[in-house]
């Protein structure tokens, strides 16, 4: 049986491809931006935990973002925390943010910070870090075309490039903790703290022990992202994570509501012979959301698609970018896509099954 | 409270029309009684304005009346819900217009299936669609769309599309009035013919005298009113006193 839904789609080609477009955009934006935000945030925790430390002190209120904190712990801690039954490495680090390089230093005692599992790895130059020398990861020696040996300039302080690490630590510039604690008239200070546990010791007693022992502090348990996400503060993540699902809805809902409403004014003598014919009000409703529901289908396939194509073209353009597409990403942007679409069309529906049927003949 | 008279399919009682836009009342329809028997074929007549339409439109269920009663097959339109309404239409009623309103994007097929569909009488039953068709000469118009057809081809696959879930009663708006007059003899021919072999009840309204002298029963109206019944043709009804 031929259908009216398809007839419909196919017989209005230009209002059929720009709704397929904008609910397309939609699922582009909640795909890709949401993607980057998702995808950046995870990665940056994935650094994180590969550090391979069990916890990170913070002050209260600061934010796993380092750079959104100053250094405000106290050197002493670390003395304390080492005499802490149960915790077997305690290493401070300086976090300062380079706007000219748009970057993230990481002031550390090389020699403290190298007994954590996610030691610096050396792969060329020496493994060395005092006074001003600096080691970089392969991705920024590479991309800033810098070899051990060579002078780098940064918070207007000039290093030496010691050595070139593996790509994977959780930030890409370090520098000895003592220098840039100087550099930052701070030196007894540090941003945060990564405490390994012993290895006999049980994780969740400790946590609590250390709660107890620093109330005031942020302790931030890195066995799990989640367990992270749980403990840590973003400023602002669940709100832009909201807004790019809400703007995204909104496209769908918006596009097809103007779609389906304009169509249901060319379509009023149509709806009058569907109401001749005996066309149960249900009968009507259920033809305009079919068919907005096929049109949010192809749009969804179609940002799905132009999504995949954009997130390879941002990755080969910015290699150190993350965009998360995980399948549950994708059917969260489907269900959204759809939801969206199906919501806006109901009032236009709804409009064309209680429209008056000799009117509706009669409608030039 | 009017009482159905059960010889009747259709029949009207002190049925009175009256548009309201503000302050403004136009009635449309003036206490008309009127008694259509199962298998007549009744045209009615009369100046644009007459209230012709609005009747059609009362005994389809696309109206409300002011007052009065409509009975269908002894059924008071007036005391159903718009969904019951709406489902005497679908399953006992077909309706032809004179502009044929055959939805533009759908083939004339298309036009048929839907009424098939909107009937609940899916794509399973043959529902006697081939009958209707070849009785139409319709057949090998079936997979073009209304803009490919001529008048008397989309009057046609109206008239299938009416047809096509055998209803009681067919209701028929100025069915020539968009027609040649050689292509109006074929179609008043074609719902002649169908009134008689499928014995289906048929109102037509029509300014065409000729057209008029194909019914049984021809009714006059003038200013909402009914004013006499003009001819009796062949038709002999099995009852007397009903006007």
């Amino acid at each position: 049986m031929e259908s009216l839904i398809a007839a419909n789609i196919r017989s209005r080609p230009t209002r059929t491809v720009i709704s397929i477009i904008a609910v397309a955009m939609g699922v582009v934006l909640m795909l890709v931006l949401g993607g980057i935000v998702t995808g950046t945030l995870n990665d940056y925790l994935q650094r994180n935990m590969s550090i391979g430390a069990d916890f990170i002190l913070q002050p209260s209120g600061a934010s796993i973002f380092y750079a959104m904190t100053g250094g405000t712990l106290s050197m002493r801690l670390a003395d304390l925390l080492k005499q802490a039954p149960g915790v077997s490495i305690v290493a401070p680090v300086l976090a300062k943010f380079s706007s000219a390089e748009f970057n993230l230093v990481f002031g550390v005692d090389l020699t403290t910070y190298n007994q954590l599992p996610g030691r610096l790895q050396v792969i060329a130059g020496r493994e060395s870090l005092t006074g001003d020398e600096a080691i970089v990861d392969e991705l920024y020696a590479k991309s800033h075309h810098l070899q051990p040996g060579q002078s780098i300039s940064m918070l207007g302080h000039n290093f030496v490039l010691s050595g070139i690490c593996r790509t994977g630590s959780v930030v890409r510039v370090f520098v000895p903790l003592r220098t840039l604690q100087e550099m930052n008239d701070s030196p007894d200070k540090a941003t945060a703290m990564f405490i390994k546990a012993s290895p006999d010791q049980n994780l969740e007693t400790l946590h609590a022990r250390l709660k107890q022992t620093l109330p005031g502090y942020s302790l931030i348990r890195t066995s799990d992202p989640s367990l992270m996400l749980a403990d840590t503060r973003m400023p602002g993540f669940k709100e832009l994570n909201f807004t790019v699902v809400f703007v995204s809805m909104m496209l769908s809902f918006i596009v097809i509501l103007l779609a389906m409403y304009t169509t249901i004014f060319e379509r009023t003598r149509e709806i009058g012979i569907l109401k001749a014919m005996g066309a149960s009000r249900a009968f009507i409703m259920g033809i305009i959301l079919k068919e907005s529901v096929m049109i949010c289908f192809f749009g969804i396939l179609f940002g799905v698609l132009l999504s995949a194509i954009m997130r390879k073209a941002i990755l080969a353009a910015f290699p150190t970018l993350q965009v998360s597409m995980a399948p549950l990403d994708l059917l969260r942007a489907c269900a959204l896509g759809l939801a969206g679409g199906t919501l806006g069309a109901l009032y236009p529906a709804y409009r064309a099954a209680r429209q008056d049927p000799v009117k509706a003949l009669t409608y030039e | 409270m009017s009482q159905a008279d059960p010889r009747c399919v259709i029949q009207t009682v002190g049925l009175t029309m009256i548009y309201r836009s503000g302050k403004l009342e136009v009635t449309a329809l003036r206490d008309v009684d009127l008694a259509v028997h199962p298998g007549e074929f009744v045209a009615i007549m009369g100046p644009s304005g007459c209230g012709k339409s609005t009747l059609l439109h009362l005994v389809g269920g696309l109206l409300q009346p002011t007052s009065g009663h409509i009975f269908i097959e002894g059924v008071d339109l007036a005391a159903l819900s718009d969904a019951d309404r709406t489902q005497l239409r679908r399953r006992r009623i077909g309706m032809i217009f004179q502009r044929f309103n055959l939805l533009p994007t759908l083939s004339a097929r298309g036009n048929i299936d839907l009424a098939k569909k909107i009937h609940g009488n899916g794509a399973g039953r043959v529902n006697g669609i081939d009958e209707i068709v070849d009785m139409l000469g319709i057949r090998e118009k079936l997979p073009f769309r209304p803009s490919e057809l001529s008048g008397g081809e989309q009057q046609r696959v109206a008239i299938a599309r009416a047809l096509i879930n055998q209803p009681a009663i067919v209701l028929a708006d100025e069915p020539t009035g968009s027609l040649d007059s050689a292509n109006s003899r074929l179609v008043l021919g074609m719902l002649q013919r169908l009134n008689e072999t499928l014995k289906q009840t048929v109102i037509m309204i029509t300014h065409d005298a000729e057209a008029a002298a194909m019914a049984n029963r021809v009714i006059e109206m003038r200013d909402g009113e009914i004013l006499q019944r003009v001819h009796q043709f062949s038709y002999e009804p099995e009852f007397e006193g009903l006007f």
